[in-house]
């Protein structure tokens, strides 16, 4: 049971239940949304029309068009590939860890976890599908019935595997994401006066009316839902790490990888996340459901995990060195801590495992500007994570005949940035059609957890 | 002889504790419920009712399922459709494990999820009939069916009941065309 004395309140203010409704429907009540919506669309779309034109530049004219060579095959569409699916493990690790682990706290945040990890999971699904060259056959893919045979795919593939864990991550969490969302959009469509609005969001929920049965089979497929895709995160950034870890290059060819990606991911999801719900708190108003108290527990993990980040570098340097392989011992003190890529080596160690400690003090914690730009810190921080990866590890290897240093082009960048700008038009049009916070979750930990004047948990 | 239409006794709430006890009195003095609704799934409520589910015994069928089929599929293609060595593995590999894992995952969510609708007859289109709609909202409602041999102190004696238990408000609404018909007990 949730002591409330001890552990401070979850929502602040005694809302009550009606209240809650107002508040978090009000900016999808609004009549218009506010002037910076408008201009942030208009810079999105923007972004998207330049990463388009880099698209069809790469699909009209070819692979040729990026940076990468016959060495550095891999440049930009991997590194954000893994960016993104990075990001996209913000939602399942909050919802569905925190819900299986029973973290009351989670419930004001996990919605917006959960729309980040959709659009962020699109994302990054269309750097591999670019990565083809031939977009066109990039249903070979699928194991279809064909006429080669039919020739099946290498089942034994990481790349295949790939694709299978991505898809079905993306099919998971956004079922479990619009699970959460039917007793809310009900709610909309009992409340709302405007008659297209009725009809859209009555569609949308599906003819929820909240029997307890119907509460009860709703809790029930939740959480088996939850529970069967919290293994999911941990296999996904897994087989991701698997693309790397079961070739034979230098710097790859680790058993660390599986859960090194793992944390990371969790890592950057979770920065992500925190970068989000402060501009959400502060533009909404939402700070008495998003509380500093929230902000509090979401650095304290990325602390936690921050020491894990620096203890799985430090682990790597150690393997190489004990290893005596002089190829690893290559790639990571000629090659990262010192050589051409030095610059993203250091940002990474500095971004990752450094400033992140500074979250031990609590005047920083409780500090929201430093602690927004410490999540912004570490979004890049595991940008550049990728990036050494990637780069440095394939740009030189065990033939210096056949060394090749990578920049991206235009075009990479371009697309980076496209997708960047789907990522923001997607969580825009998210504050503007779907209530941030899941309602029906926090009146459910409402009375428990944040009544001041309650006598419940005596 | 004209059509009868059902008529339902509602008492409406505003605490689901009130409404915990209030469940318990009116089973207590052995009153059929017919539903309750409330804005968000209280456990107590569940287990006051004696509310059971089988969803996660299908989602283990459904994970079985998924297994099964995944392997029979990859055994298929790899052993007998098409039969290719590579990278000097076995044609029934044990890396199979990981296409295994990821699929019986896929298709036990997606089942289960399909699954909660077709038991909750829930669906895009489903005409949405509520009979207090502030039970979405902030209300939790207890509705007991009116039965038309019922007298007119029988129904008094109800609603004395669910108004003593607490209830702010205690009326009775003839029951909507296509209203929920699941049974509460």
């Amino acid at each position: 049971m949730y002591n409330s004395r001890i552990r401070g309140v979850l929502v602040e203010g005694n809302k009550s239940y009606h209240q809650i409704t107002e508040d978090v429907l009000k900016p999808l009540e609004a009549k218009r949304p506010p002037t910076w919506w408008y201009i942030a669309i208009f810079v999105s779309i923007a972004m998207i029309i330049f990463g388009l034109w880099a698209m069809y530049t790469t699909v009209s004219i070819g692979i040729g068009t990026w940076g990468v060579n016959n060495n550095v095959a891999w440049g930009f569409g991997i590194i954000n590939f893994v960016w993104w699916i990075g990001i996209g493990h913000a939602g399942t690790a909050f919802s569905i860890f925190l819900l299986i682990l029973r973290q009351k706290w989670r419930t004001s945040i996990n919605r917006a976890a959960e729309a980040m990890t959709v659009v962020a999971v699109i994302c990054a699904g269309l750097f591999p599908m670019l990565h083809m060259g031939r977009i066109w056959n990039a249903f070979f893919i699928l194991p279809y019935w064909n006429t080669r045979g039919p020739l099946w795919d290498n089942f034994n593939s990481p790349l295949f595997w790939d694709v299978v864990a991505i898809s079905t991550y993306l099919m998971a969490s956004a079922v479990f994401w619009y699970i959460g969302m039917i007793p809310d959009f009900a709610t909309i469509r009992e409340k709302t006066t405007s008659k297209v609005k009725k009809a859209v969001y009555g569609a949308l929920s599906f003819g929820w009316v909240g029997t307890a049965r119907g509460w009860l089979r709703f809790e029930t497929a939740a959480l088996m839902i939850g529970g069967l895709a919290a293994p999911l995160v941990v296999s996904v950034h897994s087989i991701v790490a698997m693309d790397f870890a079961t070739s034979v290059i230098p710097g790859w060819h680790t058993t660390i990888f599986p859960p090194y990606f793992v944390v990371g991911a969790i890592f950057s999801g979770f920065g992500m996340v925190l970068t989000l719900m402060i501009i959400v708190r502060r533009v909404f108003k939402y700070q008495e459901y998003v509380t500093k108290g929230h902000l509090d527990a979401i650095a304290r993990i990325l602390t936690f995990i921050s020491l894990i980040m620096a203890t799985a570098y430090s682990t790597e340097f150690f393997v190489a060195w004990y290893s005596g392989a002089e190829y690893e011992m290559f790639t990571f003190m000629k090659n990262r801590v010192t050589g051409e890529y030095t610059i993203a080596f250091w940002t990474m160690i500095t971004c990752n495992a450094i400033i992140p400690q500074l979250f031990w003090f609590k005047k920083i914690r409780t500090n929201i500007t430093i602690v927004f730009i410490i999540s912004i810190f570490i979004n890049i921080g595991m940008w550049f994570e990728r990036y050494v990866i990637v780069v440095t590890s394939l740009s030189k290897d065990f033939l210096p005949s056949s060394w090749a240093s990578y920049t991206a082009s235009t075009v990479e960048v371009a697309i980076f940035i496209g997708t960047l700008g789907i990522f923001i038009f997607g969580v825009l049009l998210f504050f503007r059609y779907i209530p941030m916070i899941a309602i029906s979750e926090i009146k459910g930990i409402n009375k428990e957890t944040s009544w001041t004047n309650n006598d419940n948990d005596e | 002889m004209t059509m009868m239409s059902k008529t339902n006794i509602i008492g409406v709430y505003d605490d689901p504790d009130v409404l915990v006890s209030a469940i318990k009195k009116v089973k207590e003095s052995g009153i059929k419920i017919k539903n309750v609704f409330s804005p968000f799934p209280i456990h107590e409520v569940f287990e006051v009712l004696g509310l059971k589910t089988r969803i996660p015994y299908m989602t283990f069928m459904y994970g079985v399922f998924g297994v099964l089929i995944t392997y029979a599929f990859l055994y298929w293609t790899s052993v007998i459709s098409y039969p290719l060595k590579f990278g000097g593995k076995p044609l029934n590999s044990l890396s199979f494990i990981i296409i295994l894992f990821v699929m019986t995952i896929n298709i036990a969510t997606f089942l289960t999820f399909m699954t909660f609708f077709i038991r909750q007859k829930l669906g895009p289109g489903k005409k949405v009939v509520m009979i207090e709609p502030a039970s979405v909202d902030d209300k939790f409602v207890i509705t007991v069916e009116k039965d038309k041999d019922m007298t007119a102190e029988e129904a008094g004696k109800i609603k004395k009941i669910l108004q003593e238990a607490g209830a702010i408000d205690v009326k009775e609404k003839e029951e909507p065309e296509g209203y929920i018909t699941e049974e509460n007990d």
